[in-house]
């Protein structure tokens, strides 16, 4: 899924108990290395079962549909919870034990740490590259290493703004273009209604900053040889940085986190009136805030530069083949089924899985439709204009969950009074490079 | 001078061993063998080689290593700070307010007593992760009739910012644990034999002195064990912080030493710091609670 959901936490300690179980099991069993041969595809006839770790709302659906037309491969879905909420620490006690499942759930940002953790199949030598054609090209290279491919992406979040078009049409504001526009409508949104911002800085979800980095430039993460590159505090950051450090001293956005109840409340009640987010976001507003159906509109994102059109990605995921998988060329072949068969697609997109990855997926899919909700908009063609718009070579590293955290804490402590977002950036580009040295891993830092 | 014939030890007794076993088993299972694996963790660490590191991993000793980065942390440095003077508040209010409940129960003109024992022990049943949910909705503006109503008075207060949250927490933990407190001294109460009241009374002792003199001594067991109990969850204080936080700004990833050691292991892969954080953790608990007990023993020995 590409979204980060909100959740309750409250397994810990059962998870603990699990994990430190399955570690010590682990810890027995010896060593991890397991010579890989090619597996041969199974012969006709033969029966293969295979297990598929997911969150995806709407998956058991198409698992169930895949069930029903290929009865010689038989998938056994099993939900995990979402992948930071539970389900990596998951994937990786089951990769340490040796007890993987096939096929499993794996964000764009997340490949590098498993492919650290040596948990994912090369698909090459499987003859994944043929499908490459069948796929959004920036997000079929998000599984790509090297030569190697080591996922098949499944859905991605092109970014646009939602904002409510009854209230910008009531206080005379057009839908900025610009993020100068952006600070200028905040503003007059602040004097028309005491109570409305035009949005919030979550401080506590630094994937939506990552994506706005992105956006203005910035390759934060990429690979120099047999170093990783860290760039976070790059010219470009640290103009979003001081740009949203602006406006929250001006007091022209709220702090609140996103995904919880006050944000909700907000989105309910038109003290939140536009959200840069996601395509992903439309049933996020749409399932929140049913009252107000009609009421809101989608626009490009504001620019850097006046006239251009750059969009960037919010969350995005991948079907990935674990390591220690049996039937690899017949998961290869659910995973790419999965991702691209239309009417599997559909099935997806009625979960609200994201934007789908497979190229053209979008024309004729529900997705190619006028929306009642969004005023009558055919408000996916922003979203299909914006894929065709984002910085395809953009990188993840494998300690991206830490650099989050360090971005998250950060930004908590400015808002707190501590310092500022421009620090916070800063800070978490030295803490960055500190953690991928812990782990034994080469580090550059470009500039 | 040996008068006595030693017992015949031949053939030893093994009831003894067969009744211990059960537990023995147990305890060596669920306890010391996980313990001695966290610190046998705390003190490896992943190491990755080849190139960008994919070369493959493996787990070598690395000394205090880990112990050295946890204490250089300062995040988790603060974390530690945070709840020690969590505990510095927390532990006599929740101390003086279950004593103070368990007394006014245990009082000759209390009525209702079982309605209030149950009333002060129901929130004890709630789990801690539904009881900081249902806080959580009192806390958050827009949601809570707390909030908004406080806001209708012209008192407008966050209960989620930076310099109040930890006390909305506090208020959860009270709210959470007091009662279970107030059932052990109340129970410590009812011990007290009849006899001493009665002879108070003659010595012409009023409720008061009958407090101060009589029922506040002989409850001091139970007040060093609700003490001790209530320094240890303190340290650990960890579901609260977690469900709070997706509804507050001020809650960081390292909140409490408990949050940050799970947010290395399960978020950030750092098992084996993680193991390092978990093993000082459960150092101080140890230190404090008994460094506790030592003050008491020896200020009080009379007792």
């Amino acid at each position: 899924m590409s979204r980060t959901t909100p959740r309750r936490r409250g397994r810990g300690a059962l998870a603990t108990t699990l994990v430190a179980l399955s570690l010590l099991i682990s810890a027995c069993s010896g060593s991890t290395d397991s010579q890989d041969k090619a597996q041969a595809p199974a012969k006709p006839g033969e029966k293969v079962d295979l297990r598929f770790w997911s969150w995806v709302p709407g998956v058991d659906k198409a698992v169930d549909k895949w069930n029903a037309t290929h009865p010689d491969i038989r998938v056994k879905l099993e939900k995990i919870p979402a992948g930071s909420s539970g389900g990596y620490a998951k994937m990786r006690a089951a990769l340490k034990s040796g007890n993987a499942p096939d096929l499993a759930q794996v964000e764009y940002q997340e490949i590098p740490s498993f492919l650290l953790e040596n948990g994912l199949v090369n698909l090459s030598e499987y003859g994944a590259d043929k499908s490459r054609s069948k796929f959004v090209d920036w997000q079929w290279q998000q599984g790509v290493f090297g030569s190697a491919v080591y996922a098949i992406p499944q859905a991605s979040g092109p970014m646009g703004m939602f904002y409510r078009s009854d209230l910008f049409e009531k206080w005379g504001i057009a839908p900025p273009k610009t993020w100068d526009e952006y600070a200028q409508a905040a503003e007059k949104i602040r004097k028309a209604d005491p109570k409305a911002y035009i949005g919030t800085f979550p401080p506590g979800n630094s994937a939506w900053f990552t994506a706005l980095a992105w956006q203005a430039g910035a390759k934060w993460f990429g690979v120099d040889g047999d170093n990783w590159t860290v760039n976070i505090d790059s010219p470009e950051t640290l103009k979003v940085a001081a740009f949203w450090d602006e406006m929250r001293t001006k007091k022209l956005i709220k702090t609140e986190p996103d995904f919880a109840n006050g944000w909700y409340k907000d989105l309910q009640s038109g003290a939140i009136t536009s959200w840069v987010s996601a395509q992903w976001g439309d049933a996020i507003i749409s399932g929140n805030a049913p009252k107000t159906a009609g009421k809101w509109a989608v626009a490009p994102m504001p620019q850097w530069t006046k006239g251009a059109n750059v969009s960037a990605n919010w969350g995005g995921s991948s079907t990935a083949v674990l390591k220690g998988a049996k039937h690899i060329p017949e998961a290869l072949k659910f995973a790419e089924w999965l991702n691209t068969d239309p009417e599997s697609v559909d099935l997806l997109l009625q979960g609200g899985y994201g934007w789908p990855a497979g190229a053209d997926a979008y024309k004729g899919s529900s997705l190619d439709k006028p929306s009642e909700f969004y005023g009558g908009q055919k408000y996916n063609e922003v979203f299909a204009e914006a894929d065709k718009n984002i910085d395809t070579s953009w990188k993840w590293i494998p300690t991206i969950a830490a650099t989050y955290q360090h971005l998250n804490d950060g930004f908590q402590a400015a808002v707190a009074g501590k310092g500022t977002f421009v620090s916070a950036v800063q800070q978490a580009q030295k803490q960055t490079v500190e953690d991928l040295q812990r782990k034994g891993l080469k580090v550059s830092t470009g500039q | 001078m040996p008068t006595r014939t030693r017992a015949p030890r031949r053939r030893r007794n093994l009831a003894p061993v067969a009744f211990v076993a059960p537990f023995l088993l147990l305890f060596l299972l669920t306890f010391a063998v996980p313990i001695a694996y966290a610190v046998h963790q705390s003190v490896m660490d992943v190491e990755y080689t080849g190139p960008l590191g994919l070369g493959g991993s493996r787990t070598a000793f690395v000394g205090l290593s880990n112990y050295s980065h946890a204490l250089s942390d300062d995040a988790f440095l603060r974390s530690v700070g945070r709840v020690l003077l969590f505990a510095v508040v927390q532990v006599p209010v929740m101390v003086a307010l279950a004593a103070g409940l368990a007394l006014l129960l245990d009082s000759a003109s209390a009525r209702g007593v079982r309605f209030f024992r149950a009333a002060y022990f129901l929130p004890y049943g709630v789990p801690g992760v539904i009881a900081s949910i249902l806080w959580g909705f009192l806390y958050v503006p827009g949601v809570s009739p707390l909030v908004d109503g406080m806001r209708h008075l012209g008192v407008s207060v966050d209960l989620l910012g930076g310099s109040t949250v930890l006390w909305s927490i506090a208020n959860i933990v009270v709210w959470e644990f007091a009662g279970y407190n107030v059932l052990v001294l109340v129970a410590q109460l009812r011990t007290i034999p009849a006899e001493l009241y009665e002879a108070a009374r003659i010595d012409g002792a009023g409720a008061w002195t009958t407090v101060r003199y009589v029922k506040l001594p002989l409850l001091r067991p139970a007040l060093v064990l609700t003490t001790v109990f209530t320094i240890i969850g303190t340290l650990q204080l960890f579901a609260e912080p977690l469900v709070l936080r997706p509804v507050s700004s001020s809650i960081d990833s390292a909140y409490t030493p408990n949050l940050s050691a799970y947010n290395e292991a399960f978020t950030n892969d750092n098992y084996h710091l993680a193991a390092a954080e978990a093993v000082l953790l459960a150092l101080a608990a140890f230190v404090l609670s008994f460094g506790f007990l030592r003050l008491i023993n020896k200020r009080g020995g009379d007792a």
